[in-house]
């Protein structure tokens, strides 16, 4: 192994050499223990609601009619269900992995409550620090959007959809996701300050949905990984080149400077 | 089993009885058992957040700062999701809608999902044909649709993992570069998506845009931080508010 320096190798490798209590790397231990059982349960409860409809309701649901359905949707969507996480590993982490798509709602919700978390402390995504902040992040966005589902579908929703305008529905539905995007690009590009990353990733997104998309229509669902992966590679080859790069490796993956702002 | 809905009297607003069958108790309890699993994992999460806290160089209060912080940027977006989910109770009932739209999936591949599996038994959301037998379909298609994420994720994050070891042995620099680079190439990818698809979209997004600029602009003043934690919330707001406004001046079909 030609790891650059001590500490970078200490994260990959080690649950012998710095396994003590509240290291990462038990951090890590725990939270793909507990995210993969959370998430097969949550998946087992998401599943028996319909499938004790289909087994028990005596609706005379056959199996080539469920099979149909769910073709349907299959075809449409499985790129995305591969893609996605594959998109979205980098920016969240593996801990985070496992509680984003069980929450749901990423990219209107949980990247935003991430990063401007990750900014609030000045923690660079990518880190051990910007990682733990990520976690917290969902933790107290799961925390918020728990309850207020609880609180304004569960118990007041009927009420609500009594007294709510429809034409605001409506425009919240069609338009809420510009709405967060626009907010959201504007902290991105503030709190990473990535100048280079930055026009290549404008450059890069416009040309896939300008461009590419009208030109080859079947790409539109996989329009953002295809932006991510250009971005991820251009951004690669133009980055800036510390003449210290060794220095600022090893903090990518052990962060003595991160350290310093704590 | 009978029906639950054959039995009790099918009220005006629910002439097929979906919403009768949608609200069944059963499915409340398992919409309440995917609220409870997420808490607990969530209370796991800071638990083991906190024990690794030291070795990661993060003060106790920075986690306490980074919940908070999180909590109160997702108002915005979560509030946002409660009208969304609010509007689609009378399609979906409240069990589904709270898993599938407030939960797990989000708006706009759950209704995408649920209008493509109606459409296969020959319903439409909604319509006169929208009957139980056609929301059982629908409910099952979205959830094992859903489902696969959760799969996918499941299987692919342990690879995920591997790989990024082996990157970062190669290359640690690539663990600072590559989550900025996507982050950004993500969002704007996104954001660029909404342009096309109207002028009212074009004219959201860059409200929003604006509004957020000028908070973080603002949220440099003494002061004036907790903008940095409001800011998002305002300018969804703000830029909504912008949307309801530009769609009653004519500039987009009706929505």
């Amino acid at each position: 192994m030609t790891a650059p320096s001590p500490t970078a190798s200490a994260t990959s490798a080690t649950s012998t050499t710095s396994a003590s209590p509240g290291s990462m790397a038990e951090f890590d231990a725990t939270t793909s223990r507990w995210g993969r059982l959370t998430m097969l349960a949550g998946l087992v409860f998401s599943l028996a609601g319909p499938l004790y409809l289909v087994f028990f309701a005596d609706l005379g649901v056959t199996a080539t009619a469920l099979f149909t359905a769910f073709a349907a949707v299959a075809g449409t969507f499985f790129v995305i269900w591969i893609i996605e996480p594959i998109t979205y590993f980098p920016i969240l982490g593996p801990a985070s992995m496992y509680q984003a798509f069980m929450i749901g709602n990423i990219s209107n919700k949980l990247l935003p409550s991430a990063l401007i978390a990750q900014a609030r402390i000045g923690a660079k995504p990518g880190t051990h620090r910007g990682g733990l902040a990520a976690v917290m992040a969902i933790c107290g966005a799961a925390f918020v959007h728990l309850l207020s589902l609880l609180v304004f579908v569960g118990i007041l929703g009927t009420w609500l959809i009594s007294v709510i305008p429809e034409s605001v529905t409506d425009v919240v539905r069609v338009y809420v996701l510009p709405a967060v995007l626009g907010a959201v690009i504007i902290q991105a590009i503030v709190s990473l300050k990535q100048v280079r990353a930055t026009a290549v990733a404008a450059v890069v997104a416009a040309l896939v949905q300008f461009v590419l998309v009208p030109l080859v229509p079947a790409l539109g669902m996989a329009a953002t990984a295809i932006s991510v992966i250009v971005t991820l590679v251009i951004g690669w080859y133009v980055r800036k080149r510390e003449p210290f790069e060794p220095a600022v490796s090893a903090s990518g993956t052990a962060e003595p400077g991160d350290s310093a702002s704590a | 089993m009978i029906s639950a809905a054959s039995a009790a009297a099918a009220p005006a607003a629910d002439p097929n009885g979906v919403l009768a069958l949608a609200n069944m108790p059963v499915l409340w309890i398992c919409a309440l058992g995917v609220f409870l699993v997420i808490a607990v994992q969530s209370v796991i999460y800071m638990m083991a957040a906190r024990k690794a806290a030291p070795a990661a160089g993060l003060s106790q209060q920075e986690l306490k700062t980074t919940f908070r912080t999180g909590a109160i940027a997702a108002i915005g977006p979560s509030l946002a999701v409660v009208l969304v989910a609010v509007a689609l109770l009378a399609l979906f009932g409240t069990p589904a809608t709270l898993v599938r739209i407030g939960l797990i999936g989000s708006v706009q591949y759950e209704t995408a999902a649920a209008s493509i599996a109606a459409g296969t038994v020959g319903a439409e959301l909604g319509g006169p044909s929208y009957d139980q037998q056609a929301f059982a379909i629908m409910f099952f298609a979205m959830s094992l649709g859903g489902a696969m994420w959760m799969l996918a994720t499941l299987i692919l994050t342990p690879l995920l993992k591997k790989g990024e070891h082996r990157m970062a042995k190669v290359n640690p620099a690539l663990m600072t570069v590559v989550p900025a680079a996507a982050l950004l190439g993500a969002f704007l990818s996104l954001g660029f998506a909404e342009v096309p698809k109207s002028s009212v979209h074009l004219i959201t997004l860059a409200a929003s845009a604006l509004v957020m600029g000028v908070c973080l602009l603002l949220a440099r003043l003494p002061g004036m931080r907790w903008l940095r934690e409001w800011g998002l919330g305002i300018a969804i707001l703000l830029g909504l508010a912008a949307a309801y406004l530009a769609q009653s001046a004519g500039l987009a079909p009706a929505a």
